[in-house]
């Protein structure tokens, strides 16, 4: 079930959503067969602790989260990770992180020839740092001016992860096209909140926190299929994908690849199951390869 | 770890509220260590699993010990013998129960008491003479069931044994092990800083990946509860940034 996302040709149409598959070592009991490719917890420069508990919070059908992207930093990413990483049948994207256009450039320029690293995903979305991530992403000129930076630095695919809180995501889609991205990512989480009655406050101590699962997933298709038609560029859905028919509306409304997320802190093994229903339904339905699957996407 | 497709097999009361499930999952049971949990999911369900200390082991089967604290657990307790849930363990870093000490006491509050059987069990066969403190706000909150070789009961209204807490009520020894309230954990920590504690957090995955169950620790920075812990040594943990009281949502 080969799928391309231009140059890079990935053995499945089913990726390793950032921040839900660790650093590739912690997921247990996955059949790894499925993996068409994994991306890594958002990684910046420097290490970094993270938010204070309590940092989830279960809503219906979802759950807001604000880790605030606690991590290692590169150089531990590089020394304990991608020799690993090296080893694996599956290629693995970097999720990357930074305050400024300059760092994000700096940090592919560190990764890029790193074996074991076969691109970046450019994280211009996570609602739950204080500076940097949202900000980039929910205007043109910012997130044309990180991709620009990062592609200034490496030859390695760059995909660039949207956020849903904008009023038009075909402009941003448009914009990191215009600066070299590879293909797009769409969507990462919606900001949300959710009130402990008990206390009269927030029940995330960041007060706000990402919103994934299955509630987000009609608005996550909706805005994939928005981005798919503004760009040439591949788009790579992600939104609350848990079984194969989810990941198979997202094909359909123009996306070429899939990512699942959420999913695997429930079912460890999600990833396999989208994987092989994905499978069985082209079999069933006389298709050789999800690439072939009819799609709806009329362009703007 | 393994995914187990459990069949439960029977529901009994051991408090006012307080229940006991016991399932079947044999490589859990044959693999669970004492301190460790389960997360625990079904369908139709909440999203998320639940987790759960391993109460007991009976052959084949495991038990757990719940209260209807939010929306899922009185799902899961209006469950019935002979139906399914996803049982994903044995999870986490359990008590370290060697050969040394000579005594033990074993402090529990409420369902705190859902991690110290195994314990107790443990500590026994090595020889060591188990001291179990059984707290709760009053006697009708008390679990019913109980190991070791001494038993001390501790109201806080003063219905059922001493009058207080039990961390108050608890005697010196050898190796303290504590599973309650983060409050009392804290209260644990200033008496014996030593001492091992199994600690409440919301919990994401279960398996170390998601990070949303982080513990502050004394030295800075975090880890996980499902991970590292949830068992840790009580002088580690900043009580004061860890959350002392977990409400849980309704709608969920």
């Amino acid at each position: 079930m080969f799928v391309a996302i231009g140059e890079l040709k990935l053995r499945g149409p089913v990726v390793a959503a950032s921040g839900t598959f660790g650093y590739g070592t912690e997921v247990p009991l996955l059949e790894r067969r499925a993996l068409g490719g994994m991306v890594s917890k958002g990684i910046f420069l420097r290490p970094r602790e993270g938010t204070p508990p309590p940092r989830i919070a279960e809503t219906p059908s979802g759950m807001l989260n604000a880790i605030g992207l606690q991590g290692p930093g590169v150089e531990a990413l590089i020394r304990d990770y991608a020799p690993k990483w090296a080893e694996w049948d599956f290629p693995v994207f970097v999720n990357i992180n930074g305050e400024s256009a300059a760092e994000y450039g700096e940090l592919a320029a560190r990764l890029d020839g790193v074996p074991g690293v076969a691109g970046f995903e450019i994280n211009i979305s996570c609602p739950n740092v204080e500076q940097g991530g949202l900000y980039f992403g929910n205007d043109p000129r910012a997130a044309s001016a990180v991709t620009e930076a990062v592609r200034k630095r490496t030859h390695l695919p760059v995909w660039v992860k949207l956020t849903p809180m904008v009023t038009d995501i075909g402009v941003i889609a448009r914009a990191v096209e215009a600066a070299g991205a590879d293909a797009l990512c769409a969507i990462n989480t919606f900001v949300g909140m959710s009130i402990d009655l008990n206390a009269y406050k927030p029940r995330l101590s960041f007060q706000t926190g990402g919103l994934s699962g299955p509630a987000i997933r009609p608005l996550a298709l909706h805005l994939a299929h928005q981005a798919a038609r503004a760009v040439r560029i591949p788009v790579i859905g992600v939104g609350g994908i848990t079984r194969a028919e989810d990941a198979l509306e997202f094909l359909v409304a123009g996306c070429a690849a899939v990512q699942v997320g959420t999913a695997t802190f429930v079912n460890p093994n999600a990833i396999a199951e989208v994987h092989d229903g994905i499978a069985a339904f082209l079999e069933a339905k006389g298709f050789s390869s999800p690439a072939d699957l009819p799609r709806f996407l009329p362009r703007d | 770890m393994f995914l187990v497709d459990a069949r439960i097999t029977s529901k009994r009361t051991v408090a006012r509220d307080m229940y006991v499930l016991t399932m079947q999952a044999r490589e859990i049971a044959s693999a669970v260590l004492p301190g460790q949990f389960v997360n625990i999911g079904w369908s139709p369900g909440p999203l998320l699993r639940r987790p759960f200390s391993v109460y007991r082991v009976d052959g084949e089967r495991i038990e757990i010990v719940l209260k209807a604290v939010g929306a899922g657990t009185a799902q899961l307790l209006s469950m019935s013998q002979g139906d399914h849930v996803s049982c994903l363990g044995p999870l986490g870093h359990g008590f370290e129960i060697g050969a040394g000490p000579r005594t033990a006491v074993l402090i529990s509050g409420g369902l705190g008491v859902a991690s110290m059987t195994l314990a107790a069990r443990r500590a026994a066969s090595l020889g060591i003479r188990v001291t179990w403190v059984h707290g709760a706000r009053t006697s009708e909150d008390l679990c019913s069931e109980s190991d070791g070789d001494d038993l001390v009961w501790a109201t806080d209204d003063g219905s059922k044994g001493v009058k207080g807490t039990a961390v108050a009520a608890a005697p010196d020894a050898d190796l303290v092990l504590a599973c309650g309230p983060n409050r009392m954990l804290a209260a644990v920590a200033e008496r014996w800083p030593g001492a091992q504690v199994a600690v409440e957090t919301y919990m994401g995955c279960g398996t170390g990946v998601c990070l949303g169950c982080a513990v502050p620790l004394k030295r800075g920075g975090y880890d996980r509860a499902c991970k590292e812990g949830p068992v840790y040594r009580a002088a580690e943990i900043d009580w004061e940034t860890l959350p002392s009281h977990l409400s849980y949502a309704v709608t969920a």
